[in-house]
């Protein structure tokens, strides 16, 4: 079992110097600004009270170094620093956008898992028949498309034309649970691309799966049809699914981004933008921090997962 | 009838049906602004008809105009940042996989691994903070999310290919490194990489049109269609064809462009293969890590 232990070994190192990674590269942004920062920040206002304000607030007359060893034990802390344009705490800045966004990724990854693994074992079990051409053709078809121009679109006709959904969640603050039709546009569009890919995965893992020698001798034993593919082909065809699962984050998040700002919801997304905006560092870097290292610890979670459901596959070259 | 010509028939179909939807976002995109004419005066925001045939923007601007111009910047910025990754990604990948030091490998594709990490839309993000990029800064970041994973593919690719005994053979004979990574392995590996080209073409769309609609990269009143998405969805009461037109654009174009590349390119049995490796991507690193362990 050496191989195991190596393998988590070596996969949690990888996942330390990612987070190690992530934060140097969120920190290098201040180092980036071209000239002097503070004036850089101060953008369309530079006067000198503001300018000297920012220095004061980012530390910018203390070496590099020593910022980073300051940010990042505070980041161990959970201390994420403080905003520029309002000199509030980023946390409280992440705490307010928090909910609406779990909300958001928590009813979508909940909605994702049936219909994704749903709609990719139809096909697999109709493979080459119209269930199947309809499901692999719209499936590959809207997998492209950004989240803005179709949820522009669904809300033209749902909610304009026709009247059934509001347009768009301004007036419920954060309280979106108490208006739940509000949620159905943002959940629909957020589910577009996800349930497309992982569909699309379990389809071809399934089909594979169905056409292996440990199916053909299953069968020879008589065992039933459902319980083949149940309880012996899905699971083969599951590691590559749970990868891609934790891979959806990262299209998550872009969602998230997105439809935060076309529904206007106020979650982290919308702090994220109008810190963007306002060239507001300090939140930006604090809400890059938590992202990244989100990303890195759920992708690590679902590769040792994934490890554990097929430890093959890892070896096979 | 077999399932061999099944898939075929259903392949040709699908293709049929990518260039149907792709022919008109793409022609407008690429000849539209030849079209389009002399912008007319400016006129009051978000009318309907009155000589304008799409109404017209929250500036009160000819919205047709604006679509004829509109597609052209979200088509050569996704040409231009996917012809860019490769520009890196080819030499990276090539000399990561042909290179016989352990070191240069590492140094060229474990950074690159912690890139892969970081999710693009943050990243481009990040960088809008600290740059707010023109059109070019957009392709030039786009292009450079797409390095990691086209480095990789490359890697693999290029790994195959140098196993096999003809390049063994062109290294016993004495030819150069040049002839040998160019000439042979980079040939065997131009199929797979026509097959990825596509897909990653249909994701740098997606990213240039969302950073666009998102405000990165883009003139606030741009003729874009992304952002004309963007900023004129504050009259969609009153005229939503400003809206309407330059999204249902933006989705034929990328709907379109994805049959078609799947179509077009899915009959190659080794380009599935690779693309079907590409995404899970630990099994991807711990083979890749096993097999040069295998090598030294």
């Amino acid at each position: 079992m050496s191989g195991l232990r190596s393998f988590v070994a070596r996969r949690l190192l990888l996942g330390v110097a990612q987070t190690v990674a992530v934060v140097l590269l969120v920190f290098a942004l201040t180092e980036a600004l071209p000239g002097d920062a503070a004036v850089a920040l101060a953008g369309d206002q530079p006067d000198p009270a503001r300018i000297a304000a920012i220095r004061e607030a980012m530390h910018l007359d203390r070496p590099a170094y020593e910022r980073l060893a300051d940010w990042a034990t505070g980041l161990f802390h959970g201390d994420l620093g403080t905003s520029l344009t309002s000199g509030r705490p980023v946390g409280q800045y992440i705490a307010d956008g928090f909910g609406p966004t779990l909300l958001l990724a928590t009813l979508t990854v909940a909605l994702l898992v049936p219909i994704g693994f749903g709609l990719g074992v139809l096909a697999a079990r109709h493979e080459g028949r119209l269930a199947d051409r309809l499901i692999s053709s719209v499936t590959l078809a809207v997998y492209a498309v950004p989240e803005f121009a179709l949820g522009v679109l669904l809300v033209t006709v749902l909610a304009l034309r026709l009247g059934w959904l509001p347009p768009t969640a301004v007036g419920y603050g954060t309280d979106l649970l108490g208006h739940p039709a509000a949620l159905v546009l943002p959940v629909l569009v957020l589910l577009s691309r996800p349930v497309c890919s992982l569909s699309r995965l379990v389809r071809a893992g399934m089909i594979d799966a169905l056409a292996s020698p440990y199916v053909a001798q299953a069968r020879r034993y008589g065992i039933s049809g459902t319980r083949i593919r149940y309880a012996h082909a899905l699971p083969g065809a599951l590691a590559p699914a749970v990868q891609q699962l934790a891979r959806t984050v990262d299209w998550l998040l872009s969602g998230v981004i997105v439809v935060e700002a076309l529904y206007v919801i106020p979650g982290l997304g919308t702090v994220l933008l109008n810190a963007v905006a306002e060239r507001d560092v300090p939140v930006v870097q604090g809400l890059a921090v938590v992202f990244g290292v989100l990303t890195v610890v759920l992708n690590l979670g679902a590769d040792l997962v994934a490890h554990r459901l097929a430890p093959r596959a890892a070896v096979a070259a | 009838m077999t399932k061999r010509g099944h898939m075929t028939k259903l392949r040709t179909a699908r293709f049929a049906l990518g260039v149907t939807i792709v022919i008109v976002p793409l022609v407008l995109a690429l000849l539209g602004p030849l079209f389009a004419g002399e912008p007319g005066p400016r006129t009051t925001s978000f009318t309907v008809g009155d000589g304008h045939w799409l109404g017209t923007d929250f500036v009160g601007r000819d919205v047709w105009q604006q679509v004829l111009h509109g597609g052209r910047p979200v088509v050569l910025t996704a040409l231009a940042a996917t012809a860019l990754s490769y520009l890196v990604a080819l030499p990276v990948g090539l000399v990561s996989a042909l290179t016989h030091r352990r070191w240069l490998e590492e140094l060229l594709m474990r950074p690159l691994d912690v890139l892969l990490a970081v999710p693009s839309l943050l990243l481009i993000l990040l960088a809008a903070t600290v740059f707010s990029p023109d059109p070019v800064g957009l392709a030039l970041l786009v292009a450079l999310v797409n390095v990691p994973d086209a480095a990789r593919l490359v890697r693999a690719a290029a790994t195959e290919a140098a196993a096999r005994p003809a390049v063994e053979a062109l290294r016993m004979q004495g030819e150069t490194w040049w002839r040998m990574a160019v000439d042979y392995v980079g040939r065997s590996m131009l199929r797979t990489l026509v097959a990825d080209a596509g897909t990653r073409l249909t994701g740098v769309l997606y990213l240039v049109a969302t950073a666009a609609f998102l405000g990165v990269g883009v003139a606030p009143d741009a003729a874009d269609w992304a952002v004309m998405v963007d900023r004129n969805r504050t009259g969609l009461f009153v005229q939503p064809w400003a809206v309407v037109a330059p999204a249902l654009l933006i989705v034929a174009l990328t709907m379109g462009t994805n049959l078609l590349f799947d179509a077009a390119l899915s009959d190659d049995r080794l380009s599935e293969r690779v693309r079907g490796e590409k995404l899970p991507d630990a099994t991807r690193t711990l083979r890749d890590g096993a097999r040069s362990e295998a090598r030294t």
